[in-house]
């Protein structure tokens, strides 16, 4: 008898509609856009610093403006949903092998979050903030 | 009491009178024991034996029965029907052919399988007489998670990488590289190098993570993956240092 198998397309750009654990892996991808256009945003005031006062005056007038603020408050969430979806998956990439035993996922997890929240206080004090 | 009665909507393709799968809703039993797996059997058994499906152990140890229940690549064995609603949707695996109903075609998973070479490869041969390679408890328990696959499929099914680019190696068979390498019996990572740390290889996966999420058996290819682009980026920097071999 001969064999007809069918093959079943899968949708180039609509395949991450299919299910939700899809849209979550879009969204933390896309998550890194967000960060890498706040890079920009940075290095650009970073360029108007270098043109003198009225230059830095006018980019930190658009950074602290309503426009500004709504970019910061999209990058900022989305930068959490980044942040945690790699912590999250830290203990699969990085396995610690102590003798006959593994360390706790969470354990790996919940030092990186020690780490994050050392850095940013640090980064607060050095801006004067804290 | 009436016994309590649900759809089970099951994709047909008869390759001899079908152009395309359709789907085939049969009215089943319901008991509270039931998986996906006895209700196909009963439908097999009860209404139309020309339904067709794999399935062997029925105890999630053979591998045979993966099918996408209501969009989920599971185990029809292990899938509980009360844990469904009145109406269950049953497909062959996604990202295969499908050669009829349920049943897939799976030559290129195995083909895929094969090309990683799957099996010790130790530093030098011993005849029986020398005894077997011995390993500690410690060393074995390095690639223990990694030897339980049972080549179901549901993390190829559940992989969107392997469906839009059909070349990808896939999940389990580079855990089962992994598996190998991680071995200390073994040291045919440099062989199966060209195969697993290629593009076709680990460097196509982006860890969208559903193969793991999928696994009956908690393998976690994803992870094993992960950590094989690790040494293998490594290997790659390592290479350009004095002493580090030629690239």
């Amino acid at each position: 008898m001969s064999r007809k198998p069918y093959q079943r397309e899968l949708p180039k750009t609509t395949w991450f509609l299919r299910h939700a654990r899809y849209k979550k892996y879009m969204l933390h991808e896309i998550s890194a856009i967000a960060v890498a256009v706040y890079l920009l945003i940075l290095i650009v005031g970073l360029f108007r610093l270098a043109q003198g006062p009225d230059a830095w005056a006018g980019w930190l007038a658009f950074v602290t403006s309503p426009l500004g603020l709504v970019i910061h408050l999209i990058v900022f969430g989305l930068s959490l949903v980044h942040t945690t979806a790699w912590f999250k998956a830290v203990p699969q990439a990085m396995r610690i092998q102590r003798g006959e035993q593994f360390v706790p996922g969470p354990t790996i997890v919940g030092a990186h979050y020690v780490v994050w929240a050392a850095v940013s206080v640090f980064v607060l004090i050095l801006a004067g903030v804290a | 009491m009436t016994e309590r009665k649900i759809e089970l909507e099951v994709l047909r393709y008869r390759p001899e009178q079908d152009a395309e799968p359709w789907f085939q809703t049969y009215t089943v039993p319901c008991p509270e024991e039931w998986v996906v797996l006895d209700a196909l059997n009963y439908v097999k058994d009860e209404i139309d034996r020309t339904l067709s499906y794999r399935w062997s152990c029925h105890m999630f140890v053979c591998g045979s029965c993966g099918m996408v229940i209501d969009g989920e690549p599971k185990l029809a064995c292990k899938a509980f029907l009360r844990d469904y609603g009145d109406k269950i949707r049953v497909e062959p695996l996604a990202n295969f052919p499908i050669e009829r109903d349920l049943v897939i075609v799976m030559d290129d998973f195995m083909e895929k399988l094969e090309s990683v070479k799957p099996y010790l490869i130790p530093k030098e041969e011993k005849s029986l007489d020398e005894g077997s390679y011995l390993q500690t408890p410690a060393q074995l328990k390095a690639y223990k998670q990694y030897s339980m696959c049972i080549n179901c499929m549901l993390c190829y099914s559940a992989c969107p990488q392997y469906g839009l680019a059909p070349e990808f190696i896939g999940p389990a068979a580079l855990a089962l590289a992994h598996r190998y390498n991680m071995d200390s019996r073994d040291v045919g990572r440099k062989a199966r190098e060209d195969t697993v740390a290629s593009h076709e290889g680990i460097w196509e996966c982006s860890f969208v993570g559903a193969c793991s999420e999928v696994c009956p058996k908690s393998v976690d290819p994803a992870g094993a993956i992960q950590q094989v682009k690790f040494s293998s980026a490594i290997d790659y920097f390592t290479s350009w240092l004095p002493g580090g071999g030629s690239r």
